[in-house]
């Protein structure tokens, strides 16, 4: 209309100018030139006309095509609505199987502003019935402070924060605020660690992978731990049962998959609750597994006889002298369950003789057994996913009187989980492989060997022969193939070893055709009690609770009891001559 | 004719803005519903998370075993219980007896199926069994609210 306008105005200005002198703008008296300006307006009208048809013609095109185009880039309105992701500030743990063993859970803390409370004595009180714990001097205090802020509770229980919401006080509020939750409680405490009051790892895995689980981008990523809760239970329980019965000062115990070094229970008592760490005194924190070093006894028979029979210096039919105690230098050297009889090889490991051992150790040589020793990893601190994690004790100079009696488990300390990973190596065919905390998704890890298949063949006679024969007869349990070797160490104290004080050990290994499981056991001084006739040594005190950790977690590990079959260990039975008196 | 065209031009146009409107309120309300869904989703998986540790932590083993020595009368498997391959299970030899009720098994058994009724009298064993179980239950749940 605008166009049609000024285009109509123009037309009458250009004829201003032309009839200049006109005074009458009405054209009645000159038609002709009227005419013709209307057909000038009509003829720009149309041009319009045709303007706008085109640009709806276009207009019609575009909405045609984008009929036929794919969806826009930008979505509608419903599709932009996004779920926010729960936001919690560190990853969860959770076991193998994906139970959890450790999360984060929002909990609310108590502030006050002081200014806003009018009656202090009232408001006090009324904290105070709910909150029994905080000191009724103390909060009266926060509260005449005059100040804006003060904390008054750090994580408060729901019900709790329901109850001071009631009391309707506006002086009271909450600030939102998160807590670390062990659903587990005690179990697994020392593998999983514990938190301190603003959530930074102080121990454990907690501690080990405390960036990792305050990591942003990896929040939602849980750490799958090699445990599994159900074995770790069987463990805890049996060491505990076992800790009271023989009044000890401390059990350790251990699980390890000897095909993938997962370490799948790891227990250490006493132990604590990482809910509540109040009071929790270093005792319970220490870690015997990985951090204490203890002289393991006659469970290094083993290495020894591996690094013997690896080198070919003896084999099964070898005899060694064991009539009378050996003298080297100022020591004694004496078999706890002397036969006083000259023994075949099969007959020094069942009945563990250290005479024996002692004297293999001296024709294997103390450069062989000390690389060897190198080999397995048991001369370094293990690279377990822990922080608290111990050195290995071991003579600086290593020298004769230090070959033989480390033969037999004496003047060499290390931690049950290197023990254990040894002894993984001994019977998993001779592949060493580092212990670790965390799943593998592989069922089967190579490793680099140590000892040849067939030594680890032998080994595994060995230890099958030394609980069917041997000391370890209480480890036996009826159905799994479980061999081991039992191991009684008295304690070092300050010139020389106390008898009373033993470190009573076994580590067991099952099914012994096809091993799968290491399971150790560790009590920190026994004593003895009737039924076990008085004796505190490994194969009363801790066989039993390998035997009874393998009854109730072969079933979980997918272990099933078959019969045995006696033709595997024939040849090597028939060397030992006589079943240990009992 | 021509006088109606304008008329039914701007009758057409009413009625698409009123349908445009329309659909715009609709569309508005969907997606608040779509946000307050979301909402919901995000509180749940809060919820669901508080559960998750509930559950982990009632379903603890040791509680499991409490459990276990209060409510049902099993006991650990013993080696000679497990059966590794089915293959050493030996056939029944007439199929079509019914097997007389093992109370042992019974402790485990879910809802009772209705039986023919000659069988009755075994029916009758097995529901008193159970309400004594349920009877044992409920006053063992009120001496652990009581604790």
């Amino acid at each position: 209309m605008t166009m049609l306008a000024t285009s109509l105005a123009k037309s009458s200005n250009g004829r201003g100018s032309v009839m200049g002198a006109k005074a009458n703008p009405y054209c009645l008296d000159t038609a002709d030139i009227c005419q013709n300006a209307m057909s000038k307006a009509r003829s720009r009208l149309l041009m319009g006309i045709v303007a706008f048809f085109l640009s709806f013609v276009l207009m019609g095109a575009r909405t045609i095509e984008l009929g036929f185009s794919e969806p826009m880039a930008k979505r509608p309105v419903a599709h932009q609505v996004v779920v926010e992701p729960v936001e919690f500030a560190r990853a969860d743990i959770v076991d193998r199987n994906g139970e959890i063993l450790a999360t984060n859970l929002e909990t609310s803390s108590l502030y006050a502003n002081p200014r806003m409370v009018e009656d202090v004595d009232l408001a006090t009180r009324k904290l105070i019935e709910i909150l029994p714990d905080l000191s009724e001097a103390d909060v009266r205090n926060k509260l005449s402070s005059g100040r804006k802020f003060v904390w008054l509770k750090r994580k408060l229980t729901p019900r709790e924060k329901w109850e001071v919401n009631a009391l309707g006080i506006p002086a009271f509020q909450f600030e939102r605020e998160e807590e670390r939750i062990y659903p587990h409680g005690r179990l697994a405490s020392h593998v999983l660690g514990y938190v301190d009051v603003d959530g930074n790892g102080l121990g454990g895995v907690e501690h080990f992978f405390d960036a990792r689980l305050n990591e942003a981008s990896q929040r939602h990523e849980p750490i799958r731990l090699s445990l599994d809760i159900r074995v770790q239970y069987a463990l805890a329980d049996e060491l505990e049962a076992a800790m009271r019965a023989h009044e000890a000062k401390g059990a350790a115990g251990l699980v390890m998959d000897v095909n993938t070094g997962e370490v799948v229970a790891m227990a250490s008592l006493p132990d604590y609750d990482p809910n509540n760490m109040r009071g929790v005194g270093d005792l319970e924190r220490f870690n015997r597994v990985t951090k204490g070093v203890y002289e393991l006894g006659s469970t290094f028979k083993t290495f020894t006889f591996a690094a013997a029979m690896d080198h070919d210096v003896i084999d099964f039919e070898d005899e060694y002298d064991a009539t009378k105690p050996l003298r080297i230098s100022r020591f004694w050297i004496r078999d706890d369950h002397p036969k006083a009889r000259v023994l075949t090889v099969p007959e020094v490991f069942a009945f563990s003789s250290n005479i024996g051992t002692a004297q293999i150790a001296l024709d294997l040589g103390t450069d062989q057994q000390k690389e060897f020793l190198t080999d397995l990893g048991l001369l370094e601190p293990s690279n377990l996913e822990l922080t608290e994690v111990g050195a290995p004790i071991y003579p600086a100079n290593w020298r004769k009187v230090s070959t033989m009696t480390i033969s037999y488990g004496h003047g060499i300390a290390v931690s049950p989980v290197q023990l254990a990973s040894g002894i993984a190596t001994m019977v998993n065919g001779g592949r060493h492989i580092p212990a670790t905390l965390i799943h593998k998704n592989s069922d089967w890890v190579d490793g680099r060997q140590v000892i040849k298949p067939s030594t680890s063949q032998k080994i595994r006679q060995l230890l099958r022969l030394a609980v069917t024969k041997g000391t370890g007869g209480n480890a036996n349990a009826v159905g799994y193939r479980v061999g081991g070797k039992t191991g009684t160490a008295e304690k070092a104290e300050a010139g020389g070893y106390n008898r009373k004080a033993l470190i009573s050990s076994f580590i067991g290994a099952f099914p012994m055709d096809n091993p799968q499981y290491v399971v150790f056991a560790l009590l920190d001084e026994p004593k003895g009690t009737r039924e076990t006739h008085g004796f505190a040594s490994g194969g009363w005190t801790a066989a039993p609770v390998v035997k009874n950790v393998i009854m109730r977690a072969a079933p979980l590990l997918g272990v099933s009891p078959v019969e045995e079959d006696e033709g595997l260990y024939h040849r090597v039975a028939m060397m030992i001559a006589d079943k240990k008196k009992r | 004719m021509r006088r109606y065209i304008p008329l039914l031009a701007a009758g057409v146009a009413l009625l698409s803005g009123a349908a445009v409107l329309q659909l715009k309120y609709a569309v508005q309300e969907q997606s608040s519903q779509v946000k307050s869904i979301a909402r919901q989703i995000h509180l749940d998986q809060e919820a669901i998370r508080v559960l998750k540790a509930e559950w982990s932590y009632k379903t603890t083993p040791s509680m499991l075993q409490d459990r276990s020595l209060r409510f049902l009368a099993l006991m650990p498997p013993h080696s000679e219980q497990i059966i590794v391959s089915p293959g050493v299970i030996p056939f029944r030899l007439n199929v079509d007896d019914e097997v007389a009720p093992d109370p042992g098994v019974l402790l485990t058994t879910g809802p009772v199926k209705p039986r023919a009724k000659k069988k009755r009298d075994s029916r009758g064993f097995r529901l008193q069994i159970s309400e004594k179980i349920k009877h044992k239950i409920e006053q063992n749940a009120q001496v652990g609210e009581a604790l």
